[in-house]
């Protein structure tokens, strides 16, 4: 009894080890394989390819973030509506109504955002 | 799949969400055309709503019923927490009134997340389903993050809200790779019932070890057990303090629920396993709780630190749970469900005079509550039974909940653990009582009356009123509990 107990907690251990393990290993191991020829492209900052150009202290738009958030609201809701119209037609009336609850509760987002006067561009 | 699409949903079984959620929106909407003088109206609205949630758990009353193909289950339990919730949340709003009447801008959209907030606690009632469970306590913090920065011109509710967000987000992440580990293990079943079959026999004890291990340490942090209490009492302090009390409630409640089904439902089987984490968890909980209260000076802060020592005592009850042996495990359920409802009236009876004084004429630092009885005899008095209540002390509830705790305790003969309670209960004792010397034996610095709106006056009084009627006739209680174990 109390040695399964005790084996019991040595997985946990055992995973702990394995999982720190792998990460250290494989950090070790790519360093001993791979061939070590610095140049200047290698250390700039890698910006999908192109030359980086400016700082990187770029100042964004705050009001950006309000738009962030409300593709949220819509990519969700995307999300779910396209598997719903795909097995509409066997689910019948139901459904109907519960997507439409569904986007009315949605709609409160943007309708909050309208009233809140953040989608006004200065 | 396709059977969970077209099963008829009971709309009756879902009715107390429904009309949470219902009203939830409308205060949305509503406060979005209210004038600033009129938002205050918010307030009303979101606690009709809350009663009417409330009417219409008590419509379901004895009826046992599930829903969404199983993973929504109606019974005695959920009802009960389902009430409790409702309470909570009525008394939360009743402290949030006058703090949030003068000052905080957010008034409509604080109430909107309020309601959110206790609408994951509704679902996590009934929640018998692990991804029920997941979106259940998302719901319970996710406005809770919110609600944490609402002071937003305040560097410590800035504060508050980002340590709360980021330790909510590690033990979610944290949460969700043990549920993943137990979605393969029980071969793609999430109903709990099914995961239950799954798992026993399958010689997986191991991996199954390890994912209860990682699910226990995420709800450790919703439920602050030390050694993943660190957010707690930097946020209970930063954040406004009627949301501190919502979260030592509510969230915190909804963290021991979703353990206690996950645990009855899902892993009876290798309880000889989780057993003593628990048992560990709740020693250190209570103790490393109690002993740094004994240097707190910041009222927001030593409930903080008592709310931790306090979740070390429902821990207790989960460290007795053997499927081998019933009737230890009903009695540790019923202690369970009992401390859970004595300990969110009390908790949030002693924020509320904490809210109320601070608001009216005190300060939230210890030094300052000297001479209170002078000054506000009903608010000293009303101050004295929660926290006598919480201490553990005659005559309040709080003396049946410990008490209750500990029987089950040597009933489960784990003696040990009743030693480190009674040692812990000492402890405590010191801590609250010496607020309440203060209160009572020395001389007031601050002057002039404590005016406690009368409301939340009328509000706490029933509060203590309630626990003094359990204290008198316990079995109000303790009958309701046994009638709702799982």
């Amino acid at each position: 009894m109390a040695r399964s107990y005790f084996s019991q907690y040595l997985t946990i251990g055992l995973f702990l080890v394995v999982s720190v393990g792998l990460v250290m290993g494989t950090l070790q191991l790519a360093r001993l394989l791979r061939p070590n020829v610095p140049s200047y492209e290698k250390y700039t900052t890698y910006e999908s390819g192109i030359d980086p150009i400016g700082q990187g202290w770029a100042q964004t738009n705050v009001r950006y973030y309000i738009f962030a958030l409300l593709f949220v609201v819509f990519d969700v809701e995307a999300v779910f509506l396209f598997p719903w119209a795909i097995v509409f037609e066997r689910l019948g009336t139901q459904a109907l109504i519960e997507m439409v609850i569904f986007i009315a509760i949605l709609a409160l987002a943007l309708l909050y955002a309208v009233k809140k006067k953040v989608l006004d561009w200065l | 799949m396709q059977g969970a699409l077209t099963s008829p949903v009971d709309w009756h079984a879902i009715a107390p969400e429904l009309v949470l959620t219902a009203f939830a929106c409308l205060v949305l909407v509503v406060d979005l055309f209210l004038a600033e003088r009129a938002k205050w109206l918010a307030m009303p609205l979101s606690a009709i709503g809350v009663l009417a949630t409330g009417a219409a758990t008590l419509s379901l009353v004895g009826s046992e019923r599930t829903t969404l193909s199983g993973s929504y289950e109606i019974d005695a339990f959920a009802l009960l927490l389902k009430g409790l919730f409702c309470v909570i949340g009525f008394i939360v709003l009743a402290i949030s009134f006058d703090y949030f009447r003068s000052g905080i801008r957010y008034q409509g959209e604080y109430y909107f997340l309020l309601l959110c907030s206790l609408l994951g606690g509704l679902v996590m009632s009934s929640a018998r389903d692990l991804v029920t469970i997941f979106i259940a306590i998302e719901l319970i913090s996710v406005p809770g993050f919110i609600m944490t920065g609402l002071r937003k011109g305040d560097p410590k509710s800035n504060e508050a809200s980002l340590k709360f967000f980021l330790f909510g987000v590690l033990s979610t992440a944290v949460m969700l790779y043990g549920m993943s580990l137990i979605y393969g293990l029980s071969g793609g079943a999430t109903r709990l019932d099914r995961i239950r079959e799954a798992i026993d026999g399958s010689g997986n004890e191991p991996l199954v070890m390890l994912s209860v291990f990682f699910v226990v340490v995420g709800f450790g942090f919703k439920i602050s057990a030390v050694p993943f209490h660190f957010w707690a009492p930097d946020t209970y302090e930063g954040a406004p303090s009627p949301v501190a009390a919502f979260l030592s409630t509510a969230s915190k409640i909804g963290g021991f629920v979703g353990l206690l089904v996950l645990m009855f439902k899902a892993f009876p089987e290798v309880a000889d396993i989780w057993r003593p984490v628990f048992a560990v968890l709740a020693t250190l909980t209570m103790t490393v709780g109690n002993l740094i209260a004994l240097k707190q000076r910041h009222i927001i802060r030593l409930l903080a630190y008592s709310g931790i020592a306090q979740s070390g005592y429902i821990l207790v009850a989960l460290a007795l749970i053997d499927p081998s042996s019933p009737g230890v495990s009903r009695q540790a359920l019923e202690s369970a469900l009992v401390y859970i409802a004595i300990y969110a009236v009390m908790d949030l009876g002693a924020f509320a005079a904490a809210v109320a004084y601070a608001r009216r004429g005190g300060t939230y630092f210890i030094d300052d509550y000297a001479g209170l009885w002078q000054r506000s005899p009903v608010l000293a008095t009303l101050l004295t039974g929660f926290l006598l209540s919480l201490a553990g002390a005659p005559p309040m509830a709080g003396a049946w909940a410990k008490l209750f705790v500990f029987l089950a305790t040597i009933n489960a003969q784990v003696y040990w653990l009743a030693v480190v309670m009674g040692v812990n209960a000492v402890i405590a004792a010191w801590y609250y009582l010496a607020v309440v010397k203060r209160m009572f034996f020395e001389a007031p610095e601050l002057e002039g009356p404590v005016e406690v709106p009368y409301f939340l006056r009328a509000v706490m009084g029933v509060a203590a009123l309630a626990l003094l009627v359990v204290f008198i006739y316990p079995p109000v209680i303790t009958e309701l509990a046994e009638r709702s174990i799982l």
